[in-house]
């Protein structure tokens, strides 16, 4: 990092647009939506729990939406990330890239494999697990963004300084339900209902 | 021993100036009606999950398809060839090195190669309409292709997309991820589109159109725009290995 910062903001932000509905399917390979390989040829991570993440993605009244792009990022299983801003990259999971990126098929149906998060201690206070999830889609202006918690860790989603911004009656929509396993791996739920009454519609966040 | 806190100025992501986010739902774009979140956003701290992002992407998703108009040799897209470049840029104007940098578009004549994409305009045999590349050193971007055709939104009460091109930017952290589109310069469409008039400010939606190049630096092969795109984030360039 230089040691000065210029004054702020010379350049404002380019303004963000709606992705629309043909992002295009050849963006996609193999393995994107795959947390746990860095890509399709390389090896799986073997420091932390596999596990799936799936759901739906909806809008008003409960319709599926069809190629809804949603990418999600991570910290590894340890609760760290290999990046310059986290002091704790020497000690990350090389082999775990903690991107991934999927698409929403008819029934508004996604899925991510990828590690159980760790937590983290921030400035802002201890980070439970969890998955940041943008959401993108024909109809959406703006990126939304939603963050699933896990239900393995009731103390540490209490004490979560993101998770207890969200309004009380509304905390359980952001934590995933546990879905059963699959092939010895556990799977967790978490649908992103768009829009709706403030008891439906998932809590999205503004950053 | 570096902290986070040491690690993170403050400042280093300020809340988004106002009139840049697009104002939702947008009048005349029905799903924007029926998807946008109707509850008030929650504003969060910007955490080390935030303020991250997968520095090494382009392991990821593979980067350096850039010539979209001549995709193998002797077959050449229809309609007029364009080359299109420019530089990726954070708050501060320092270069992002080492972005990846997402280009996809209709063709000449206003259609996506999609499966969703279904109006009874020609596909191209020689146009996919897509490509990925990772910024240089300078934070340049470039991809040879060609200016995409207008069209209809099938909506009631229609009206017509201008020519874009769609880019999705994935640069150092998730807080200066970015889509986004860019247009052509003197095109009365622009004034009619509803999503590039959705952004309140017009200065942000002046700085969402291309510079075109003057033929004299180009020469006679194809037209040439320029477009700088800046990402949200100051003091955000992480050293691309």
């Amino acid at each position: 990092m230089p040691d000065s910062i210029p004054p702020a903001g010379t350049l404002p932000p380019t303004a963000q647009h709606t992705i629309g509905p043909f992002f295009p399917r050849t963006f996609f390979t193999e393995g994107d939506n795959d947390l746990t390989r860095v890509n399709a040829a390389a090896p799986p991570s073997t420091r932390g729990e596999t596990i799936l993440l799936r759901g739906r993605v909806t809008r008003e009244g409960g319709v599926p939406c069809l190629n809804a792009i949603l990418e999600a990022w991570q910290a590894d299983a340890a609760g760290r990330f290999n990046h310059p801003l986290d002091p704790g990259r020497h000690g990350a999971d090389l082999d775990f890239l903690g991107w991934g990126r999927a698409w929403t098929d008819a029934e508004g149906a996604f899925e991510f494999r990828t590690l159980l998060p760790g937590g983290y201690d921030d400035p802002a206070g201890r980070r439970a697990p969890h998955v940041n999830l943008t959401v993108m889609g024909a109809g959406l202006m703006r990126r939304v963004l939603a963050t699933a918690f896990f239900p393995d860790f009731p103390a540490e989603n209490a004490a979560d300084p993101v998770l207890n911004l969200v309004p009380a009656e509304r905390r359980a929509r952001t934590v995933a339900r546990a879905a059963g396993e699959e092939g010895g791996i556990r799977v967790f739920r978490f649908d992103i209902h768009l829009r709706g009454a403030a008891e439906e519609e998932t809590p999205f966040f503004e950053d | 021993m570096d902290t986070l806190a040491e690690a993170l100025p403050p400042g280093l992501f300020a809340p988004l100036p106002p009139g840049i986010e697009p104002a939702v739902p947008v009048p005349g774009y029905p799903n924007t009606w029926t998807h946008t979140p109707a509850q008030p956003l929650i504003r969060r701290p910007a955490t080390r999950t935030e303020v991250t992002g997968p520095a090494e992407l382009w392991r990821k998703l593979p980067c350096g398809e850039s010539n979209l108009a001549v995709p193998a040799p002797g077959k050449v897209a229809m309609g007029q060839l364009m080359h299109m470049s420019g530089r990726v840029l954070d708050e501060d104007g320092r270069p992002v090195r080492g972005a990846v940098v997402e280009l996809w578009q209709a063709n000449a004549a206003g259609r996506y190669f999609h499966p969703i994409d279904q109006r009874d305009a020609p596909l191209d045999p020689n146009f996919v309409g897509n490509g990925r590349v990772r910024t240089d050193g300078d934070g340049r971007y470039a991809f040879f292709t060609i200016k995409p055709g207008a069209y209809p939104v099938p909506v009631k009460d229609t009206w017509w997309r201008p020519p874009h091109v769609h880019f999705s930017v994935l640069g150092p952290s998730s807080l200066s991820r970015l889509v986004t589109q860019m247009y052509f310069p003197g095109d009365p469409m622009n004034e009619w589109d509803r999503i590039l008039t959705s952004l309140p400010d017009p200065a942000a939606r002046a700085r969402l159109i291309a510079q075109q190049v003057h033929p004299s630096e180009v020469g006679d092969g194809w037209l040439a725009f320029t477009h700088d795109i800046v990402l949200r984030g100051r003091h955000a360039t992480p050293e691309a290995p």
